[in-house]
């Protein structure tokens, strides 16, 4: 099956019912992107799959074929980290980490879709467990992180 | 930034290399066990260096190192070896920034990696819980711990451990650089200055950096003590310096133990028996799972069987397909209405110990002219659930064995594979990664006794043994349930001058102690944990009891942040607010006056009460709770507001800590923010049931936790002072439920004395 991931041609031979988590890990060795319960609870295991944030520890590869597979390797751009990547710096917010790639892919998919989210926005989009508990931080860098892009823009603009 | 080196150098025919070609980063072969070869002193520390190395330096680097801590290469970099876990707590750039201020170097020079088990590196003060000072001779005590040697990160002791060692470790490597400096240029030692990574001869301003300086340094026997930096001079500690580690956190690129990928490696995912304690005996369909595509062999342990293939969904679905015969070895009956039932009968029983007796509470309780208060709280049994699911990578061969796992003690990683593959303790090599949450949970060695008992199946094969979410919750080493029933009198003046606390719980030293060091383990009577923060309340009581029973069960409970705080700070902080509007006073007020005999207790208190905005008459409702654990006092006022009858928004937290003098502030207002809301979800959603010897919650569906939604704004306050340092990994927990329940109570006059809340028909959004 082919897939696109961060934007190359990826061929992989497996069952077609295999969760694209699964094929990312364990296949291509992508291990950016995390197994945390299995049954699409946690969201550490997002990815975007065009643009969309979606769980993918229960998403067959069959539904992502032809798709368009962003995972958190694929966001800083050559090297260059996104806004939300430097946002996270900014406001230290990782502890132990595991569930960061899945925060911030939810991150990016957010400002995507809300470029200037409220912190209702924010409550209903960023539904994934941190069991460090640094929800105070990624509320504060998703904000930053809006602030910048918006910046950004402007100056492209 | 933890560049771990993974070669293996007991076993040349095994080159461990990426598999595939979505190589992150190349897997660097240096250094070896068998290290360096010269003998390198280390200051006047009796113990580590003085006649015999006492580490290999594997994984530093080429060369010479300055000490068991620090080696700087030709092109200035200086490597830091942390011997203690990365899991959030940040000890990847604490543990440097010490080291780092009396070096004086940059913290953007520094690059860490995690050592081997080595002597060097025990955390004495964990076992004396006594400031440790290596550099000036270790007592007779930390030697033999130091001996053992006990290597692990837990009970919020990396600083505590490390605040001095680490600085001396800084500055005898200062003062080796500058004694090398001063030979090179003939001229005296009291006339070189260390600067920014460089000594400087202070007559001409010529300079050497520590890199032209370092093959020289690591020659230098120096013996002396050398002098510390005054915190009025400190550049780093203190100061909110940015995390090592947090670059390769938002890139994907920092390695967990389910991460690790070796070549040849292989997958195995674990089924436990369904009884706790119980054993599998038999598989039925072997043969079926192993003519699976993709699966290679299906083991049966003495633990429990396993299912090992190519990749994890593949063997997760074959353990999920596999049948197998048990014997629940007579632990079938056990179940929550039992153990609860069981818990009541000890409450009344004669107590195993009474470690706190003093006056005479029975002649306060039988004077008619007293209104006893009285009330029995309760806690269920906790899973730790950390993020990243249990998991541990073995290789067995014939002579050596290596493990990959993000564990908090290297120490006990290497004593559990030695044990289990058979081989000495020295033919082990212990990678220790990031660890996706740890809690306590980690520094279990279950999962590293059942990984090497998989991995022996397959001698010669990388095995990465997996526990799936749902084993990982099924077979916690939880917290225990526990009871505390309380008496109390307070006389007209709103002076305590009764309070008993008589507890009923399983004790969780014994039980984890027995896993981890069977030596070492405290019978339940001894048991600090059970009574930490029951037995040692600031207050001033004229009278006081504090006794506890021990629950003897089959069930392993095990250390979960904050341990026995955990549940009795919820326990004394609820019942002295239940005093307090018994004796018609201000839950702040009534704690404040009993405070004379502690004014840090006291000062923590009256910050918490001014930034929670204490009486405001705001519309918002607040409760208040104070709590000592681990060397560190935290305040919290908890804001609540009232949108239903039970239903609410928790606002905000002001959280204030004394703990004492302080690394990293940064560092220490996450964990207190992070600390909190792990309270916060014990409070509202944790839970553990046992039905027929089996937990029923299986994965976060039926055991939740705060998210972002429900999660408070935390503000934080740190106490500025001179004390030494106390821990900050885990205080932030125990206020955070009673303050909670505290402000319950202001809004509806409702005393909740049973966690969690969200249970018992309350909402929070």
């Amino acid at each position: 099956m082919e897939l696109t991931i961060n934007g190359k041609s990826v061929s992989v031979d497996v069952e077609e019912s295999m969760p694209l988590l699964w094929v990312l890990r364990d296949e291509l060795n992508m291990t950016g992107t995390k197994y945390g319960c299995g049954v699409s609870a946690c969201g550490a295991c997002s990815c975007l799959v065009d643009g969309k944030v979606m769980r993918t520890c229960t998403l067959p590869i069959s539904a992502v074929a032809g798709k368009e597979i962003k995972t958190i390797e694929g966001i800083a751009d050559a090297g260059n980290l996104s806004a939300v990547q430097k946002a996270w710096i900014q406001h230290q917010v990782p502890q132990c980490g595991y569930c960061q790639s899945g925060q911030i892919i939810a991150a990016e998919g957010l400002l995507d879709e809300k470029p200037n989210p409220t912190d209702a926005d924010i409550d209903e989009a960023m539904n994934n467990i941190c069991r460090c508990g640094t929800y105070q931080r990624v509320r504060e860098a998703i904000h930053t992180a809006a602030k910048w892009r918006q910046d950004e823009n402007s100056l492209l603009g | 930034m933890a560049d771990h080196t993974y070669k293996s150098d007991m076993d040349n025919n095994h080159k461990q290399k990426k598999k595939g070609k979505w190589t992150r980063r190349a897997f660097i072969g240096v250094g070896g066990l068998a290290g360096v070869g010269l003998l390198v002193a280390v200051g006047g520390n009796v113990y580590l260096n003085k006649k015999v190395k006492k580490y290999s330096g594997a994984g530093m680097g080429e060369g010479d190192s300055l000490n068991a801590w620090i080696r700087i290469a030709p092109d200035n970099t200086i490597t830091v070896a942390v011997p203690r876990a990365e899991m959030g707590q940040g000890v990847y750039t604490s543990i440097p920034q010490m080291i780092a201020e009396e070096l004086d170097v940059d913290m953007s020079t520094i690059k860490v990696i995690h050592p081997q088990p080595e002597s060097p590196y025990s955390n004495t003060f964990m076992l004396t819980q006594k400031e440790p000072n290596a550099f000036k001779g270790y007592s007779l005590m930390e030697k033999i711990y130091a001996s053992l040697p006990l290597i692990a990160t837990g009970g919020s002791t990396t600083i505590p451990d490390g605040y001095n060692n680490m600085r001396y470790a800084g500055a005898t490597a200062r003062e080796m650089l500058k004694v090398a400096a001063a030979d090179k240029w003939d001229i005296d030692v009291a006339d070189c200055k260390a600067e920014n990574g460089h000594i400087i001869n202070t007559g001409n301003n010529e300079k050497l950096s520590y890199g032209q300086l370092a093959e020289a340094a690591a020659e230098v026997q120096y013996d002396g003590l050398p002098e510390l930096k005054k915190k009025a001079e400190w550049k780093l500690i203190g100061k909110p310096v940015e995390r090592l580690d947090i670059p390769d956190k938002v890139t994907g690129t920092a390695e967990f133990g389910l991460d690790v990928r070796l070549e040849n490696m292989k997958y195995a995912v674990l089924k436990h028996p369904s009884v706790i304690g119980g054993k599998i005996t038999d598989l039925i369909n072997k043969d079926d799972i192993e003519a699976r595509p993709g699966i290679e062999k299906v083991v049966l342990t003495e633990f429990g069987a396993a299912v090992i293939g190519d990749n994890t969904w593949r063997a997760k679905n074959a353990a999920l397909a596999l049948r197998v015969e048990e014997d629940d070895s007579g632990n079938g009956n056990i179940n929550s209405a039992t153990i609860d039932a069981e818990l009541n009968e000890i409450l009344e029983q004669t107590p195993l110990a009474t470690p706190v007796n003093d006056g005479d509470v029975a002649a306060v309780f039988s004077d008619k002219n007293n209104t006893v208060i009285e009330g029995t709280y309760e806690v269920p049994y906790l899973a730790h659930a950390a993020m990243e699911p249990l998991n541990c990578t073995v290789l067995v061969n014939s002579d050596s064995a290596e493990a990959w796992v993000g564990h908090q003690g290297s120490s006990i990683v290497q004593n559990m594979v030695s044990e289990v593959a058979g081989l000495a303790k020295s033919a082990i090599k212990v990678n220790t990664t990031y660890l996706g949450g740890g809690f306590g949970r980690r520094a279990e060695p279950d999962f590293v006794r059942k990984a090497t008992a998989v991995a022996k199946e397959m001698p010669g094969v990388p095995i990465q043994t997996v526990f799936t979410r749902e084993e990982d919750m099924q077979n916690d080493m939880y917290r225990p349930a526990a009871k505390s029933r309380f008496k109390a009198v307070v006389d007209t003046n709103g002076e305590i001058t009764a309070w008993d606390n008589m507890m009923a719980l399983q004790s969780v030293s014994n039980s984890a102690i027995s896993r981890m060091m069977p030596a070492m383990a405290p019978p339940p009577e001894k048991d600090e944990a059970t009574i930490e923060g029951a037995a040692n309340l600031p207050y001033i009581m004229k009278n006081q009891r504090v006794a506890f029973g021990n629950h003897d069960l089959p069930v392993q409970v095990g250390f979960w942040r904050s341990v026995g705080s955990s549940q009795n700070a919820f326990f004394t902080e609820s019942f002295l607010d239940e005093c307090a509007h018994a004796a018609g006073q201000d839950p702040y007020q009534f704690r404040k006056s009993k405070l004379a005999n502690h004014p840090r207790f006291a000062a923590v208190l009256d910050k918490a009460a001014e930034l929670g905005n204490w009486g405001a008459q705001d519309g918002k409702f607040r409760g208040i709770a104070l709590h000592k654990s681990f060397g560190s006092i935290v305040g919290q006022v908890a804001q609540i507001s009232k949108l239903g009858d039970k239903q609410f928004s928790i606002d905000r937290y002001s959280c204030v800590i004394d703990c004492g003098t302080y690394i990293n502030p940064d560092t220490v207002q996450a964990q207190m923010e992070g600390g909190l809301v792990f309270g916060l979800s014990a409070a509202l959603y944790g839970e553990i049931t046992w039905d027929d010897g089996s937990v029923n919650e299986l994965n976060f569906p039926q055991y939740d936790m705060v998210r972002m939604n429900v999660s408070p704004q935390v503000d934080v306050h740190i106490m500025e002072n001179e004390h030494y340092p106390g821990g900050v990994g885990e205080p932030g927990t125990p206020p955070a439920a009673p303050a909670l329940t505290n402000a319950i109570f202001a809004a509806t006059g409702n005393r909740i004395r049973k966690l969690p809340i969200a249970k018992q028909g309350y909402t929070f959004v």
